[in-house]
């Protein structure tokens, strides 16, 4: 893996890396991956459940309902007239 | 007596051995009449009264409005919470020495690492009398700090337990469960913390949770399993073969051959989660905030998580990021999915003939810091073999102390199918019916 | 021109899609719960009824609907997705490969699936600098996509496209008239060359405007030969204008992942045990096609009020249609609201006895109206005498105008473009008016209408 494309993947996570830490990660990443080439090997049974036992058909009835507090949500966040304040948009 | 714990104490063991991260300041609460009992939770569990920081610095500060539904019903069951155990941050480590907060110490050896994830679990339940430790697993973070601190990590199987209020690793690998003292404490326990919960709904498919009504007759041995052990741990387990078998428990060797591919399907899917699961923490709603709100966005976000996760996060987060992206999804994220089916076929074939699939728990003894600081990523990351696989396919197991090597504790796990937790508590009292737990001094 | 649309409609659940918060909420931040603001340790429960809305608009647009359904994680960093992943479905959606019929042309629905909002977001200071203020309110409503091909040819086809739709919508879920304000869509549109996309349009006005200001800016840049790039541009609804956009620069990678929390769900059982009702749109060109009427005039009807078309169709069971729908259209609309507070089977059964009695010429034109404001302000019908006016003559003479506005821009230079008209009526009518007095009220209606 080089450090161009560490870079790349750092930017997808939103991760600022300094040059001393892309060369390490580059390092470990690669050994890491070329373990993971282990799983060419292995038989594809085509089965792509996102969970290890079945889960299906678990639905909430559609009620409102209210266990925390959203005005002491809300004080726990940095408002301006109720709104949050984010970060530039540009 | 619970009502001899007093804050003190915590306060002095926690200096000598760090396993909080966070800790009561009134323990007015426990009482003998009517009888109250003590427990504590990992702190990717949230709490109210506590922090929930995950062993994250960018949680700092962070206080759940909210308590977990593990938390909620332990202390409905009259539990008094006196602690958030220590942790490797978001739970990604194998030693505990990934914590933003500090590095529990093996109440065995305090030159040696409890085990991770749940580290600070493992060591105040072998410190403290009549305690029960709430931990989690993802990986293996249960039985592996059970095994190095010479207590019972009990994993249920992926569903039985409520996640709600659990702060993710991987949603379809994390289990809250249990690290104690006595099987006794397992029956107790268990049933408090099991059953559906609305607020998750993949704890909503679960069967009635048995206790009783299963005795185990055999159990199989993968022979994949006993490579690239540390003599004393191999040794100790055979040893604790030849035991089982006087108590009615026969061995067979079989092969398992998916198991060579278990540890990176597991790493494929954690990490994949867990770079999503982290994507939240950006420095705006909770937790540490960022900077400056007049940056972009993108610097604002990239600055807050750069600054305060740590290194081995910022590594699983790259990593995981990597395996699902355009190109190599199927490649890693895909084929890991349908590896974790193949694995799971495996137990399953296994378990037809044997009641349980039994292996070491960690391969080698808990290893000392000095030790730990030379290891490689990748070599830390294949100490976890053995108790991966049962994770990656949401079995049930239990890691019991069968030995000791140098005073340290060695331990061994069962695994059992989906849902069969009762066959691993048969194994638990039939076991510890007769091997003696050694337990470390605590502080008087 | 080839226009394509991704359209988000809001349903209109009672709670949020994946949480308990109420989907309705006036004070910034006052509907909010740790699971819609993506606190660690919340978790998402899926909402049964926006599962089944889904479900139902995807049978709706004749999708294929698969047995099993899942959700995927699409994740992206922004200030206004709490979680910076947003749950959604990828590769599993509610239905796939159904189509949609504006103005008797099939457009392709390639997809229909569901997914929550973010939060909205509040831009506050200058253009190009703006900070963020941002409302969760939103964050977690549930959402339908649909997904159209590119089969719409003009800014006006997309605008239709999307007001029938969202007709039918009402129908089928029970949203209401504001969802002309709240939908957003995605628009890809192409003259030759490169796609271009439009992104969160609000409204279905901003559409037909965002699309017309890009088409035409797409045909000058033609026209300069300079090449249209392809890109992203997002619509200025101050400026009106569509601008490139500057804000996600470089190209996210998704990176989708299956929601490991929430399982999966059977939507093809879902689908076969629901009923199918009968959209406002599709009864209309039923009805225009069974009865041989004009599609526009039954349109009309079925979008004043489903049970109007009801009383229509049994009208049209007793009477020549053209009498149904001129009685229908005049006197029983004018009086709709009272008659439809008051709309039992007996009032219906009078008012068809009533348009039969017309029909027969049985009483006049006049005592018949007078009967239905009766029957409409609950007075006994029967009780009441007859006088003599020819409104049935009117009702005749301005449905027809309605229909060939034409006639009343011709009459003034040429008076002679009323005949068709009284031909029409002498048609229709059957000869139970003399002539002169259908001359002078078709000139009466003209000269009124002038």
């Amino acid at each position: 893996m080089d450090l161009e494309e560490v870079k790349g993947v750092a930017w997808n996570a939103r991760l600022k890396l300094t040059e001393e830490e892309m060369q390490e990660f580059a390092k470990d990443l690669e050994d890491v991956l070329s373990y993971f080439s282990v799983l060419d090997k292995a038989p594809d049974t085509g089965k792509h459940d996102f969970n290890p036992v079945p889960i299906s058909n678990v639905l909430r009835d559609d009620e409102v309902a209210r266990d925390v507090d959203a005005g002491s949500l809300r004080d726990s966040m940095d408002t301006y007239q109720d709104m949050v304040r984010g970060p530039r948009l540009t | 007596m619970s009502c001899h714990l007093t804050v003190e104490k915590l306060v002095t063991l926690n200096e000598r051995y760090h396993p909080f991260s966070d800790l009561t300041k009134d323990l007015s609460d426990l009482t003998d009449y009517p009888p109250k009992f003590h427990f504590s939770a990992k702190d990717n569990i949230c709490a109210l009264g506590f922090q929930a920081r995950a062993g994250s610095k960018i949680l700092d500060g962070y206080r759940p409005p909210f308590d977990a539904t593990v938390v909620r019903k332990m202390r409905e069951a009259d539990g008094i919470l006196i602690g958030k155990t220590n942790m490797d941050e978001f739970g990604f480590g194998t030693f505990c020495t990934n914590s933003a907060f500090g590095v529990p110490l093996n109440p065995h050896d305090v030159e040696r690492s409890c085990g991770g994830s749940s580290g600070g679990a493992a060591a105040i339940a072998a410190l403290l009398e009549k305690h029960v430790s709430l931990a989690e697993s993802t990986g293996g973070s249960i039985s592996c700090p059970a095994s190095f601190c010479g207590v019972i990590g009990f994993t249920p199987t992926y569903g039985r337990v409520s996640r709600y209020g659990l702060i993710d690793y991987a949603n379809s690998l994390d289990k809250i469960g249990l690290i104690v003292r006595a099987p006794s404490d397992l029956r107790r326990f268990l049933p408090i913390i099991s059953g559906p919960d609305k607020k998750d709904p993949t704890s909503c498919v679960q069967p009635r949770l048995e206790l009783d009504g299963f005795k185990v007759k055999s159990v199989a041995v993968p022979e994949e399993a006993l490579r690239n052990l540390d003599p004393a741990v191999l040794q100790a387990f055979e040893a604790a073969l030849g035991k089982l078998k006087e108590q009615g428990i026969e061995a067979h060797r079989v092969s398992m051959p998916s198991l060579g591919f278990a540890l990176a399907a597991y790493y494929v899917l954690a990490t994949s989660e867990a770079s999503t699961n982290l994507a939240r923490y950006k420095g705006m709603l909770f937790g540490v905030r960022g900077g400056h709100i007049d940056q972009s966005f993108n610097d604002y976000f990239s600055e807050v998580r750069s600054a305060n996760f740590g290194k081995e996060a910022k590594r699983r987060v790259l990593l995981g990021t990597y395996t699902r992206m355009v190109g190599f999804r199927d490649r890693y994220y895909l084929k890991a999915l349908a590896v974790r089916q193949l694995i799971i076929k495996e137990y399953q074939g296994l378990m037809e003939r044997d009641d349980a699939v039994l292996t070491p728990t960690m391969p080698f003894i808990a290893p000392r810091f000095t030790e730990i600081a030379k290891m490689k990523p990748l070599e830390v990351y294949q100490a976890d073999f053995l108790t991966v696989p049962p994770n990656l396919t949401g079995m049930p197991h239990i890691s019991l102390p069968c030995g000791y090597h140098d005073g340290m504790p060695i331990g061994m796990q069962f695994v059992a199918p989906h849902w069969e937790e009762r066959r691993l508590l048969d194994v638990a009292d039939r076991w510890c019916g007769e091997f003696k737990i050694r337990f470390p001094g605590a502080i008087a | 021109m080839m226009i394509g649309l991704e359209v988000h409609v809001q349903l209109p659940t009672r709670s949020k899609l994946f949480c308990s918060c109420s989907t309705s909420a006036e004070e910034p931040n006052s509907s909010i719960c740790p699971t819609c603001l993506g606190f660690p340790g919340s978790r998402p429960s899926l909402n049964r009824r926006a599962l089944e809305m889904g479900v139902e608009i995807a049978r709706f647009l004749d999708c294929k609907i698969p047995e099993e359904v899942w959700f995927s994680r699409k994740t992206y960093f922004y200030p206004d997705l709490p979680k910076n992943f947003q749950i959604t479905q990828y590769d599993s959606a509610l239905g796939t490969d159904g189509c949609f019929i504006v103005n008797d042309k099939s457009i392709g629905i390639w997809r229909a699936h569901l997914e929550e909002d973010p939060g909205r977001i509040k831009r506050v200071g200058k253009s190009g600098e703006e900070v963020s203020l941002i409302d969760y309110n939103r964050s977690g409503i549930p959402l339908v996509e649909i997904v159209t091909a590119p089969d719409l040819s003009s800014p006006e086809e997309a605008r239709t496209f999307l007001q029938e739709l969202l007709v039918e919508l009402r129908h089928i879920i029970g949203t209401t008239a504001g969802d002309e304000q709240s939908v957003r869509v995605d628009a890809n549109i192409s003259m030759d060359g490169e796609r271009v996309e439009v992104k969160n349009i609000q409204g279905l006005r901003n559409l037909e405007k965002a699309l017309k200001f890009e088409a035409s800016r797409q045909f000058k840049m033609h026209e300069a030969g300079m090449k249209v790039v392809r890109e992203t541009r997002r619509y200025d609804e101050e400026r009106k204008v569509t601008m490139s956009s500057r804000e996600k620069e470089t190209e996210e990678d998704y990176g989708y992942i299956g929601e490991p929390d929430l399982g999966t769900f059977s939507v093809g059982a879902m689908a076969r045990s629901m009923s199918t009702a009968e959209t406002p749109l599709r009864r209309a060109q039923r009805m225009a096609g069974h009865y041989a009427l004009d599609f526009g005039k039954m349109r009309q009807i079925v979008l004043t009020s489903m049970p109007l078309a009801d009383l229509f169709e049994l009208l049209a069971q007793r009477v020549e249609p053209e009498i149904a729908l001129a009685w229908t259209l005049g006197p029983i609309s004018a009086n709709w609201s009272a008659l439809l507070s008051r709309l039992d089977d007996q009032v219906k059964e009078d008012l068809a006895s009533i348009v039969v009695l017309i029909a027969n010429r049985e009483i006049t034109d006049s005592e018949a109206r007078r009967r239905i404001g009766a029957l409409a302000s609950g007075e006994c019908p029967s009780d009441l005498s007859c006088a003599v006016e020819d409104g049935l003559l009117d009702s005749i003479i301005s449905t027809y105008i309605d229909e060939h506005p034409q006639v009343v821009k011709d009459y003034a230079s040429n008076p002679k473009s009323a005949n068709s008209v009284i031909g029409h009526v002498m048609k229709v009518a059957k000869g139970k008016y003399n002539s002169q007095e259908v001359v002078e009220a078709v000139k009466k209606e003209i000269e009124k209408r002038n």
